[in-house]
């Protein structure tokens, strides 16, 4: 692709299955774009370099951290965001974060929940190493994990 | 249904775990975007600022510097003067940018304002800032020398020299059978909530709004109010959900300053969020070193310390950094009977970041070095661990005592509190253990260390209780919770109070237009002051209802009884009032509402408890802390599940600190500001964390009896873990974080 200085791209994307159509800068980040072009939010940004996972999303079936891709990375994609999971009512992931007192200060909630979502679609029985491995690329300040592996674990009960 | 002393879900988790939740950087608000130009220099004279590039560039709105703010102020940011006392100080008021000097890498010199932040990034590369160099002095031995002067108006970097001396110290190194020399040290940290700061202000017609990621909007409206000349009837200060502060956000930055002053010049919002980088050049902490002696009797018992404290301040005196250098002096002689110290408390500016207060902020740093003082007394004597605390703890019946210093310990049975502790955790156990595995080739160790914590930190906290027309009920809390879920403890409290549904109860704070006053959330106080000033209020509006119930029944108030929901004639049982008609009744005009506006006034308190680290250290040196237990007497616990929220992240957070963390500054002054280079433990680092509460608490002197539980683990956890590193190598450590290269 070619695209000139001061030049924008079309970008198509399904996000939490609507489509959505814009012109970005070739540079945007994937994260901005989905959370000021399209206005979800929920996909939180704690970090510069990829290490943090508070942007983690679904895209085309993987959890991909959405700093570290380009808006027109994503032209015809697939996405599913922390707001694109459960309809009506929570999904069983957000029950057990709740029930297990899996969040403090929320922040990295999202992410954390998203990679626990791709987590439980390639492994819906994991161990406990499995999920710390899982997880390791996000980061929470507050809650020291414990809870958040039980949430997982809890979580993994509830979907079997 | 008694909701206090129950793991109660918390009650406004839908919104975070669905995506609804809304940091400053959510808000929906139209704002222009700010960018920074940072100092490259530690210390360098600004010959010129060249700006006409930057405002070329595309989007571009204005771009600020010193010069165009400084007649807008009244004065600098200054420091917390509900604790901290201005005349012991030498400091120079920070303003929003660099003036004629830059002192630290990252030094914000010039504000970019545009349409959004890509273009403002551009354009903060075009500004052209034209730099003397000038020699520099990065680490605290080099700033002591006083060559570099870094605020020439003080003319010496040292910012704070006090000597706390209390007893005969000399007296006491005389009847000494043996003086130990210790050296501690406790490395720069960052804080790093995961939100980093961020703030947007909106000025028109001569009002300010100011969305805040902080701790204390009232704090941060009264500074704001006094730095610009704005009266603060005109300035609000919203606290949306923050996530994560630790400490950090009670810091009022000149970044948000210099947002604020744009927003001001034009007229328009503008919003600024702190890259991580950003984030982790505003705000650091810990960064102090104690050289000491100390004079002990041959079974233990410690008669004396003196000695010399060295607390970096950064290049700037933070709102919040005086803290740490006048608190460790006093914490240092912890739960021990300690009968004569002397400590030179020295806090040094450097050109490095400025350094704020991070979970703990001078606690951890004198627990620290007061449990490597009796690690390393037991060491040098061939005495156990704990045989060496029990013989110097405080006993049962001397408390409340007043330390060496002069600060009064309210309440505590520290010496069963450490042996019940030692084995409920199995301490021993443990220690045999790792020595079994020893002898196999494995370095496996144990650890302990006891924490005595000063808390609460008074001097007031504001609560407000109103039962509506409709009988449901809203608290107004002076709070701050930021992710402590202390809001929910509070609901258990009112809930309790007037025997209300829990679900009827809504907590609202972080408001200064709502919230008539308040301290806020820190230093483990939000349970024990707000939750303790609005039980208060909650008892006061119950009286008032009451009154309304005796006016309905026609009876005496003192004739009324309240019993779950039914205001109840003591006299004849049959003839009773609902809650929601005596709430109704109370809208009618006859009574002016039902709410109750309560500041409480309180003190600090003094939780304690001792925790148990089990680590391993592999061939290359590197520390895996696998287990980690606490035992801890915090008072009464309104949540338990809450409290041990707070262990687990501050256990976390004492294992960063232990083996992990540390902000890397170069000899020029750069900071590392990536997490590539500040290692924040992930889920793969944690151990299997246990935490215990004592059966019996002791209570603290706030209504509601409990101590606080926040900053617990992160106290006292680097002194456990670095203990069992040490049984683990059999080698002596002084610092933290002890790195794979101190190791083999
Ligand atoms: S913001 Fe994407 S990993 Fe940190
Ligand atoms: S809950 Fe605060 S960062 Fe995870």
């Amino acid at each position: 692709m070619l695209v000139r200085p001061g030049e924008k791209v079309k970008v198509k994307v399904k996000v939490n299955g609507i489509w959505y159509e814009k012109e970005v800068e070739p540079r945007k980040l994937l994260v901005h774009f989905i959370r000021e072009d399209i206005g979800l939010t929920g996909t939180k940004i704690g970090c510069d370099t990829s290490t943090c996972g508070a942007c983690t999303i679904i895209m085309n079936g993987k959890s991909v951290k959405s700093c570290t891709l380009f808006a027109f990375q994503a032209n015809g994609a697939e996405i599913t965001t922390i707001e694109g999971i459960g309809d009506s009512k929570l999904h069983p992931i957000q029950e057990a974060f709740k029930d297990n007192f899996a969040l403090q200060c929320g922040y990295c909630t999202p992410g954390m929940i998203m990679q626990t979502y791709f987590l439980l679609k390639t492994n819906p029985n994991p161990t406990e190493e499995e999920i710390k491995d899982g997880l390791h690329g996000n980061i929470c300040r507050c809650t020291g994990y414990q809870n958040i592996i039980k949430a997982v674990k809890d979580a993994a009960g509830r979907m079997r | 249904m008694k909701y206090s002393g129950r793991s109660i879900k918390r009650l406004y988790d839908d919104k975070f775990v669905t995506g609804r939740s809304s940091y400053v950087d959510d808000l929906q608000v139209s704002a222009m975007h700010a960018g920074f130009v940072r100092s490259p220099y530690a210390h360098a004279k600004i010959k010129s600022i060249d700006t006409s590039e930057a405002l070329k560039s595309p989007g571009i709105v204005a771009v600020f510097t010193y010069k165009d703010f400084s007649p807008l102020l009244k004065r600098g940011i200054g420091i917390w003067e509900t604790y901290e006392d201005p005349k012991q100080w030498k400091f120079v008021a920070r303003k929003a940018l660099a003036d004629n000097k830059v002192r630290f890498v990252g030094e914000p010199v010039a504000i970019v304002i545009g349409s959004d932040k890509y273009s403002v990034r551009d354009a903060v590369d075009k500004v052209n800032v034209d730099y003397e160099r000038l020699p520099s002095a990065v680490s605290m031995e080099d700033a002591l020398k006083d060559k570099v002067i870094i605020h020439e108006e003080l003319g010496t970097n040292v910012g704070f020299d006090s000597t706390f001396s209390g007893g005969d110290v000399e007296g006491s190194f005389k009847q000494a059978d043996k003086i130990i020399s210790v050296e501690i040290t406790n490395n720069r940290l960052i804080p790093s909530p995961m939100e980093p700061r961020g703030i947007i202000a909106s000025y028109e017609s001569g009002t300010l709004n100011v969305w805040y990621s902080t701790q204390v909007p009232h704090a941060a409206r009264s500074e704001f109010s006094k730095v610009l000349g704005i009266p603060s009837s005109k300035i609000r200060v919203i606290m949306p959900d923050v996530g994560g502060a630790f400490g950090s956000k009670v810091n009022i930055m000149p970044e948000d300053l210099s947002v604020v002053l744009s927003s001001i010049k034009l007229g328009r919002p503008v919003k600024w969020v702190a890259t991580r980088s950003e984030e982790m050049l505003a705000s650091e902490a810990r960064h102090n070193t104690f050289k000491g002696e100390v004079a002990v009797k041959s079974d233990g018992t410690v008669l004396g310390i003196k000695g010399d404290l060295l607390v970096d301040l950064g290049s700037y005196l933070t709102y919040t950094a005086p803290l740490q250098p006048a608190i460790i002096p006093l914490m240092i002689p912890s739960a021990y009977r300690i009968r004569s110290a002397s400590i030179r408390s020295r806090a040094i500016y450097t050109n490095t970041p400025p350094i704020t207060m991070y979970r703990g902020a001078s606690r951890p740093e004198a627990t620290f070095i007061i449990e490597r003082i009796m690690s390393t007394v037991a060491d040098e004597l061939k005495l156990d661990d704990v045989e060496v605390r029990e013989k110097n703890l405080v006993k049962p019946d001397e408390v409340p005592y007043t330390n060496v210093f002069g600060l009064k310990y309210d309440s505590g049975d520290y010496i069963s509190l450490l042996r019940s502790g030692v084995n409920k955790l199995g301490y021993y156990d443990m220690r045999k253990y790792a020595e079994e595995e020893r002898k196999k080739g494995r370095k496996v160790g144990v650890g302990m260390a006891f924490y005595l914590e000063i808390s609460g930190f008074g001097p007031w906290e504001y609560g407000e209780v109103r039962v509506d027309e409709n009988g449901d009920v809203i608290v107004i809390t002076g709070g701050t919770p930021h992710g402590q879920g202390t809001e929910t403890a509070i609901a258990q409290l009112v809930s309790d109070a007037l025997q209300v549904d829990i679900s009827r109860i809504r907590i609202v704070w972080g408001d200064t237009e709502i919230v008539a006053s308040s301290m806020g959330t820190y230093g483990s106080r939000t349970i024990s002051a707000a939750g303790s000033a609005a039980q208060v209020a909650a008892s006061q509006v119950l009286e008032k209802m009451k009154k309304v119930a005796a006016r309905i029944m026609k009876v005496d108030v003192e004739e009324v009884e309240y019993r779950e929901g039914e205001f109840i004639n003591k006299k004849d049982e049959r003839v009773k009032v609902s809650w929601d008609d005596v709430a109704k009744a109370g809208y009618t005009g006859t009574d002016p509402g039902i709410y109750a506006q309560v500041t409480l006034q309180g003190d600090v308190t003094f939780p304690y408890g001792v925790h148990v680290a089990l680590v391993e250290v592999d061939d290359y040196g590197i520390v895996r802390v696998k287990e980690y237990k606490a035992y801890d007497d915090i008072g009464n616990v309104i949540n338990p599940a809450l409290a041990e929220g707070q262990i687990m992240g501050g256990t976390v957070q004492a294992v960063g600190q232990a083996i992990y963390e540390e902000a890397i500054i170069n000899d020029d002054g750069g900071l590392a500001v990536t997490y590539a280079d500040y290692f924040i433990p992930t889920p793969v680092e944690v151990p299997q964390i246990t935490s215990f509460f004592a059966e019996k608490p002791h209570v603290s002197a706030y209504p509601v009896g409990s101590k606080g539980v926040g900053e617990a683990a992160l106290i006292v956890g680097p002194a456990a873990i670095v203990r069992a590193i040490e049984n683990a190598v059999n080698k002596p450590i002084n610092k933290t974080p002890v790195r794979p290269e101190d190791l083999i």
